[in-house]
């Protein structure tokens, strides 16, 4: 079996240690013989390209990092995006991708930023008076009630429409704006979260749901993939777990 | 009045802490005599016009570059104090001066060196008219406490424009955030470093025009961003250098090469001897950490503080070109390492981990280094959640001609050398 994993922008929307995410998805395929190929979309990449993605990533960024993408991600992209996620391309959009997906995103002067409408949602940062969310964090799946500990680090707060499912619950911490109590959201197999940490290496499930969304897809078959060795991630969950309920 | 009851305060708090050995009280008698007084620096400084300052402030290598600085100072024949290394917020800044004055606040010193952490420097720039200001470079660090680089190169840029002119201001022409907070600017001198490849190192920063923000183009490349860049949109490229080599070096590491020459320049702008500092060099001794050799048990160990991705990977080219076998991560998450230790994942391990003999993890995130290990592909290595026996135990596979190097974030260094030498820096 092979899966293409499309990195999209890894040059500008990388920025604490996203790469992690492509790293612990392709060893964990490799380990199972499934061979994989990382796509790097960078600035002016071809549309065509994302045809050939079984899993699309996308990591966060700075302000000056999301302008630029926003100008690359001309309407031939954003079609064939939009396109991949609607027929259920498995992806996972991180902090900055994440708010990317919804309608817009209001900077902390007020300035709003146009999403690609995928998602619906909505971000606003409040200003630089209001603080940052920042810290561990541990949240509930929807779904599967897979406990799921990260690190959030943003600025603005996220609202989801009526129509969209949360990714999780917040236990500890702040999750898509601190009121709330909803984290990321999940749409067909598309997953948006402000987990980093990076999210997949403390979180193996979810990244054997994409890799087996990812085959169930192109395969046109159900898929039980070989049992993996965790016990390192979980010891590293369990330090975040214990240090959050000891607060 | 105030001012000499809280220097008077200051130092008891300072002869306490250096009798109980409790840390050097290098933060604490700053801190309440700020609290009391938040002009304290302003106003002591202000009474002792006779005093020159450096601040020196960048992500990484501001340490060596103030022990740099202070080292060739003083063979000068000048007499110069510094704040302790990585008390380098306004509270370490004021400690100093109340442990270099007088019981009536003056200071008999010509120049005060200070290390300025990132976030502080506007501060520091409202209360301190400096003589030279340093900046070394901006890489991405500890982004939950100190924010995203392109905020902090914001906040430099505009207090920047409240400096007075006749402030020197010594800048990294390789990198190009910091040498664009130059640009236009007069007393401005840069220095940079002779480029070798093109390697690209993953948690690389300023790849776009500070001015115009189009992609850079390099011909050449240091580490991550730094090298010999230029802008094919606006035509703005890196300023010419006044530094660019020297002829020795007293620490290894290319990153080092930077702090060298910022310290040569520094000299050169006070008008130092080249004969002196030349000499100065020779004798250099590495500060807390910072590729510090120590003894332990009859074994070897030099520490090389690795607290962001792009020190961390600079350890490791270093290390590597020592022949280094035997390794000992140490990864803590406390305020001053950060709380997020997601950057681990931007370290280049893969290329890297493989040439050691050895390889044994430690600290508070033990398992998260673990991890990035494991998925790195390294052959083996050893886990201990408990430093002291990782130390223990990884020197059971240290011969008495090898050397371990130990590799710590910045609250692990300071647990390290705890256990080392029994003594607390801070």
């Amino acid at each position: 079996m092979n899966l293409t994993i499309g990195w999209l922008y890894p040059e500008l929307m990388s920025t604490y240690g996203d790469r992690g995410n492509i790293i612990f998805l392709k060893k964990r395929c490799e380990w199972r013989g499934i061979n994989t190929e990382i796509l790097n979309l960078n600035d002016g990449f071809d549309a065509m390209l994302l045809k050939k993605v079984d899993i699309l990533f996308m990591g966060g960024a700075q302000d000056v990092q999301q302008k630029i993408v926003a100008k690359d991600l001309n309407a031939r992209k954003v079609k064939s995006l939009k396109e991949k996620i609607q027929n259920n391309t498995p992806g996972l959009y991180i902090c900055g991708a994440f708010q990317f997906l919804g309608k817009y995103y209001k900077d902390a002067n007020g300035k709003a930023i146009l999403g690609l409408s995928i998602f619906d949602l909505y971000t606003e940062n409040p200003g630089l008076d209001s603080p940052r969310l920042i810290g561990n964090i541990v949240a509930k799946t929807e779904k599967h009630n897979i406990v799921l500990v990260g690190f959030e680090n943003h600025g603005g707060r996220t609202y989801l429409g009526k129509t969209l499912r949360p990714f999780a619950r917040v236990i500890k911490g702040f999750g898509n704006n601190g009121k709330d109590k909803t984290e990321g959201a999940i749409y067909k197999n598309s997953i948006g979260t402000y987990l980093h940490g990076p999210i997949l290496p403390k979180n193996p499930e979810i990244a054997d749901w994409l890799i087996e969304k990812a085959i169930e897809k192109k395969y046109r078959k159900k898929i039980k993939l070989e049992t993996l060795d965790d016990f390192i991630s979980q010891k590293a969950r369990e330090y975040i777990l214990e240090q959050l309920i000891n607060l | 009045m105030l001012n000499i009851i809280l220097i008077l305060l200051g130092k008891i708090v300072i002869s306490i802490s250096k009798l109980t050995n409790i840390g050097s009280g290098s933060t604490w008698p700053g801190h309440i005599a700020l609290n009391l007084n938040n002009n304290f620096i302003k106003e002591i400084l202000s009474n002792n016009r006779n005093l020159k300052t450096i601040l020196i402030a960048g992500t990484n290598g501001k340490t060596t570059t103030s022990k740099l600085t202070a080292i060739i100072l003083n063979h000068y024949g000048k007499k110069v104090f510094q704040n302790k290394a990585g008390a380098n917020l306004m509270n370490g800044i004021a400690s100093s001066l109340i442990e270099n004055s007088s019981l009536l606040g003056s200071i008999k010193f010509d120049y005060g060196i200070f290390e300025v952490d990132e976030n502080s420097l506007p501060l520091a720039l409202e209360n301190i008219n400096p003589a030279i200001i340093t900046l070394l470079n901006l890489f991405r660090d500890q982004l939950d406490r100190y924010g995203e680089v392109n905020t902090i190169a914001d906040k430099w840029k505009n207090i920047l424009k409240k400096v007075q002119s006749d402030t020197t201001l010594i800048l990294n022409a390789d990198d190009p955030k910091i040498a664009y907070l130059g640009i236009n600017r007069k007393n401005t001198k840069y220095f940079g470093s002779m480029g070798l490849n093109l390697k690209k190192d993953h948690a690389s920063d300023s790849t776009y025009c500070p001015r115009c923000g189009s992609k850079l183009t390099y011909s050449t490349k240091t580490f991550s961003h730094l090298g010999n860049w230029s802008c094919t949109n606006c035509g703005l490229k890196k300023p010419k250098t006044d530094v660019a080599n020297y002829k020795y070096y007293p620490l290894s590491g290319f990153y080092n090469k930077y702090n060298v020459h910022a310290a040569v320049l520094i000299a050169r702008t006070i008008g130092v001897p080249e004969k002196i500092f030349f000499e100065s060099l020779k004798k250099f001794k590495p500060a807390f950490g910072r590729q510090e050799s120590l003894k332990f048990k009859q074994k070897n160990i030099k520490i090389l503080l690795s607290k962001n991705p792009t020190s961390f990977n600079q350890s490791l080219d270093t290390i590597i070109k020592l022949k280094a076998k035997h390794i000992l991560i140490i990864l803590n998450d406390r305020i001053p390492d950060g709380r997020d230790v997601s950057w681990i994942w931007d370290v280049d391990f893969e290329n890297s981990i493989n040439n050691f003999k050895s390889v044994y993890v430690s600290g508070d995130r033990v398992y998260d280094m673990a991890l990035r290990l494991k998925y790195s592909e390294v052959q083996d290595f050893n886990i201990y959640e408990k430093l002291k026996e990782a130390i223990n135990s990884q020197l059971l596979n240290v011969q008495k001609n090898e050397i371990l190097y130990i590799l710590p974030t910045y609250s692990a260094m300071l647990d390290l050398r705890k256990i080392l030498t029994g003594k607390q820096i801070i």
